[in-house]
């Protein structure tokens, strides 16, 4: 699709954590994912699918005791996980940043939101701090918060959450990145805020001619934001498409069930839902998600499927993918 | 009948199984720890072993603890006196061994009279604390009571009380109790105060259980981990306390065997060389307050479940 | 303003419990056995006087008209005076409150010179020398009696060595004391210039501010380290590493986080030394307050006991109040 070498790719990504008295926990099965200048990815999962550890080793900075055990992230060609932490630093906050979740916890409670965010800009961009602080309330400027000169020396705990958040897409954005990661960054805010800062986000990195990794539980996100959609499943991406393809023609049961859940027809989510008690824990040996699959066959038991593209922009993870035109 | 007999058949052989694997699990995770963190081996074995000298001390030791012999007065340790004799001609080894007989009883004593009342006090002033009846009066009265007891310079406030009492054990007993009880009582108010909350208790209450039946029978079973944490270290500080009593001369009395009194004994001979008198029974001390405060520090990690989690990951 | 009206109602708190304080050691003292007015006159002292002596302090009275007396005067200043020095026990107190001052205040200097630092590399680092260092010296320093620790310091330095003076009170007999300006006898020879009179009396402080330091280290270096290690883990220092901010910078975000516990833990191990220090005093025959309260228990000597309790309280107050002050300045979230 896109001739320009991706500024994010995932190769075959495998990431465990090891466990007292038993085997080691698989959090990222074998992840492969590309994210290219200009794009904004949406990757849509539960808790516990593996988004977050995702986010972390992309960064190269896999959460103690886990590790990567194969594979490789590479970032702009660079293999963040191999470099020293001075030259990670260096990185970090300047070409590659992260949205996060949360921020009035997040951010640090004894620091002014303009010092935080001219920090940034001090050890990134190595102006002074005169400099630093014109450019920081640019940016307040920039994220439209209202009255920026006083939010400046406003303390995290005198913000409100909209407010933070747009503090941190400021920290995130102040020196042109090259990637934006947002982990569920907007899961706390009102719904009105929500589609505010995200629409803030957009644009921003529109503006800035960033790509972005948009992680998130809400599928409704994605078909706003995201030019493609990756649907993750217990360490796995389970289906991959562009937007208008996915949601034009969802293809893995997994992803119809999250499309179902958010409708009004309870038949529909009765269809598409099947509890994992009833089920048992079967399937270790087959496909992960066939214990919760209303259409799993013997087959999905003992035989885990591949990833198969079944169309040029769509490709799905499923022995018998799912025939829709909707 | 028959049912009521089949079940209480059937039940032992049920249940001791599984309670018998579970404890049988327990003590070797309990050893598993002590393999990894051998320093809480060390804390448990300098505790066993200043206990069963206290016990055995009479029989073990070479001379009477209070005997003085004037024809040996300052024998540097050697031959005959392993750790060498005092000003008055006591044996000092025999002194050490037989020390904590009383710096022990005084402390274990003190510390669980304190826990006890302060424990009684703070999950009754925990319970009824933000209820709008006399009791909650009581129970605000009893927290700035426990505030003006803390703001007394503590060893001061010691001296003071085992100077009312009079000079005898039952009276360093009581000032230990005193001086450590309001630890007790806050503890053991916050932790009912945030138990109290918690929904059982309100089941409890709404069916139609006394205060006195759901506090003892639902609240301080799950509140009483951290004052069971709190009660080791409490007895090797308390032993600190009584020797530090003992050595301005408000605690045991000489010749009585007590590592603070034999140090206070032994003061003017350090300062003009004979160090031995002093030195001795202070190493006896620190062991054993450093015994008490390891174990302290290994109950604190076995009963907080977190900790006892990442301690667990490093076992495999 | 917010701040002033702050530290008024602190004040306004800080009075009841003062009374309640008052009120308490009032009672205990006057239940410790021992008549003051035998031991004042002697065991031979005819009834007469006995009685006299009674009257004039006020004995004969009830308790509560006795204890109201006594707080009539303590508002006035005054806190009545010891039989064992015959002087005011105000003017006792001015003199040897600074010299307990002067000495927990510079042992717990040195303490948290040794404990901070040791706290923050420990909670860096997981694994290791320091780490292990830091770990058995917290439990070493709360094993260990001071009073103990002192003698064997006197008798390394004194007896065997002969670096430090003998173990005899703040200065050599010899010299001639500074004149009384800050009541620390180092920074007033300091500030008089005279030399002879500072190296005598740094000289004397050297070991039982040794003493202070290394024990009451380990409190604080626990402190440092379990703070450090949350604060370390916390959100807000994950977040500035994701914005690639230097690690040293990180560090420094860190410990600045962590310095309210600090403060925390010193303000407590002062007002608990205020008393506590009382056998380090004795070691050195220091002469300090502490030392003044404890021979008044001993020898019934009831108002010395008292008045260093409630000047105790008042000192406990002044740095709680300035810890205040210091958590005003070091946490914005206290200023709303």
């Amino acid at each position: 699709m896109n001739a320009a070498p991706p500024v994010l790719d995932v190769a075959n990504l495998w990431v465990g954590y090891p466990s007292y008295r038993s085997e080691t926990v698989h959090a990222l099965r074998g992840i492969n994912l590309q994210v290219a200048a200009g794009e904004i990815v949406g990757l849509v999962g539960e808790s516990g699918s593996g988004k977050t550890t995702l986010a972390r080793a992309v960064m190269g900075l896999v959460p103690e005791p886990g590790a990567i055990e194969r594979g490789q992230v590479l970032f702009a060609g660079r293999n963040l996980a191999a470099l020293d932490d001075a030259a990670r630093r260096a990185v970090l906050g300047r070409e590659l940043v992260m949205v996060i979740p949360n921020p009035r916890a997040e951010l640090n409670p004894v620091l002014t939101a303009g010092r935080q965010i001219s920090n940034v800009v001090l050890h990134h961009l190595g102006v002074g701090r005169r400099e630093a602080d014109r450019i920081a309330l640019d940016m307040l400027r920039a994220v439209r918060i209202p009255d920026p000169e006083r939010r400046f020396a406003a303390y995290p705990h005198e913000l409100s959450g909209g407010m933070a958040q747009r503090v941190v897409i400021a920290i995130a954005l102040v020196c042109s990145p090259r990637l934006v990661i947002s982990d569920d960054a907007t899961s706390g805010l009102d719904v009105t805020v929500q589609s505010q800062v995200l629409e803030l986000l957009q644009t921003m990195v529109r503006e800035k001619g960033a790509a972005a990794l948009f992680i998130t539980r809400d599928l409704a996100i994605t078909a706003h934001f995201c030019t493609r959609i990756a649907v993750i499943y217990a360490g796995e991406i389970v289906e991959i498409a562009t937007t208008r393809s996915f949601f034009r023609r969802p293809r893995h049961p997994y992803s119809i069930m999250l499309l179902a859940a958010f409708s009004h027809n309870p038949a529909l989510r009765a269809r598409w839902t099947r509890s994992q008690d009833a089920a048992g824990d079967a399937a270790v040996a087959g496909c992960s998600f066939a214990a919760r699959c209303v259409r799993c066959r013997p087959l999905c038991l003992t035989e885990p499927p591949s990833l198969r593209a079944e169309a040029a922009d769509h490709a799905v993870r499923c022995h018998f993918p799912v025939d829709t035109a909707a | 009948m028959r049912l009521g007999a089949a079940t209480a058949a059937a039940a032992p052989g049920v249940t001791s199984a599984p309670a018998d694997r579970r404890r049988r699990g327990r003590l070797r995770f309990f050893l598993a720890v002590l393999r990894a963190r051998p320093i809480f081996a060390l804390g448990y074995a300098i505790v066993t072993l200043v206990v069963i000298t206290g016990a055995l001390a009479p029989v073990m030791v070479p001379y009477g603890p209070m005997v003085a012999d004037p024809n040996v007065y300052l024998q540097p340790p050697g031959a005959g006196h392993i750790l060498g004799t005092d000003g008055t001609g006591m044996d000092i080894f025999s002194r050490v061994l037989s020390a904590p007989r009383i710096d022990l009883t005084i402390a274990v004593l003190g510390t669980l009279l304190s826990a006890t009342v302060g424990t009684a006090i703070g999950a009754l002033a925990g319970y009824y604390e933000g209820q709008r009846t006399w009791r909650t009066a009581l129970s605000t009265f009893v927290m700035r009571a426990a505030d003006v007891l803390q703001a007394f310079p503590v060893f001061v406030f010691a001296i003071a009380l085992v100077a009312v009492f009079g000079q005898s054990v039952r009276s360093i007993v009581l000032a230990i109790a005193f001086v450590n009880a309001p630890i007790y009582l806050r503890l053991m108010r916050s932790q009912v105060l945030s138990i109290r909350r918690l929904r059982y208790v309100e089941a409890a209450y709404i069916a139609g259980a006394s205060d006195l039946g759901i506090l003892a029978r639902h609240v301080i079973p799950n509140a009483i981990a951290p004052v069971l944490a709190q009660l080791s270290v409490n007895v090797g500080w308390s032993v600190l306390l009584t020797a530090g009593l003992s050595f301005v001369g408000a605690g045991v009395v000489a010749p009585t065997p007590e590592w603070g009194s034999m140090i206070a004994m032994g003061f003017q001979n350090v300062v003009t060389g004979q160090w031995w008198p002093s030195v001795f029974p202070g190493i006896a001390l620190g062991l054993t307050v450093f015994g008490f405060a390891l174990v302290g520090a290994s109950i604190e990690v076995l009963a907080d479940p977190a900790r006892r989690r990442v301690l667990s990951g490093t076992l495999g | 303003m917010s701040l002033l009206r702050y530290i008024g109602r602190r004040i306004l708190f800080v009075v009841p419990q003062l009374l309640g304080i008052i009120l308490v050691s009032f009672f205990l003292v006057k239940l410790i056995p021992g008549d003051p007015a035998v031991m004042m006159l002697g065991p031979t002292a005819s009834q007469q006087s006995l009685d006299e002596l009674r009257q004039k302090m006020g004995f004969t009275q009830s308790l509560p008209r006795q204890l109201l007396h006594y707080l009539h005067d303590v508002v006035r200043g005054d806190l009545g005076t010891s039989w064992q020095t015959t002087q005011p026990v105000t003017q006792d107190l001015f003199q040897r409150f600074p010299a307990t001052l002067e000495l927990i205040s510079f042992g717990l200097l040195l303490a948290i010179a040794i404990g901070f630092p040791l706290g923050v590399a420990a909670a860096r680092l997981k694994q290791g020398p320091v780490r292990k260092f830091a770990d058995y010296y917290g439990l070493l320093a709360g094993a260990m009696p001071d009073f103990w620790l002192a003698l064997v310091l006197i008798y390394i330095f004194y007896t065997k060595l002969n670096w430090s003076p003998p173990p005899l009170g703040r200065i050599d007999m010899a010299v001639v004391s500074p004149p009384t300006v800050t009541g620390s006898m180092v920074i007033d020879s300091l500030l008089a210039g005279d030399w002879d009179a500072l190296s005598s009396s740094f000289g004397h402080l050297v070991l039982p501010v040794l003493t202070l330091g290394l024990i009451n280290a380990g409190p604080i270096l626990k402190m440092t380290q379990s703070t450090m290690e949350r604060t370390l883990a916390s959100d807000f220092v994950r977040y500035a590493d994701m914005c690639g901010l230097p690690r040293r910078v990180v560090l420094r975000q860190a410990i600045r986080a962590a310095l309210p516990s600090v403060v925390t833990i010193v303000s407590v191990l002062y007002g608990f030394l205020i008393g506590g220090a009382v056998l380090v005093e004795i070691v050195f025959s220091w002469g300090g307050a502490g030392q003044y309260a404890v021979q008044g228990v001993l020898n019934a000597d009831i108002n010395p006991v008292l008045g260093f309790v409630v000047f105790s309280a008042i000192v406990s107050l002044v740095i709680y109040l300035m810890v205040d002050l210091l958590y005003f300045a070091l946490d914005p979230r206290t200023r709303t």
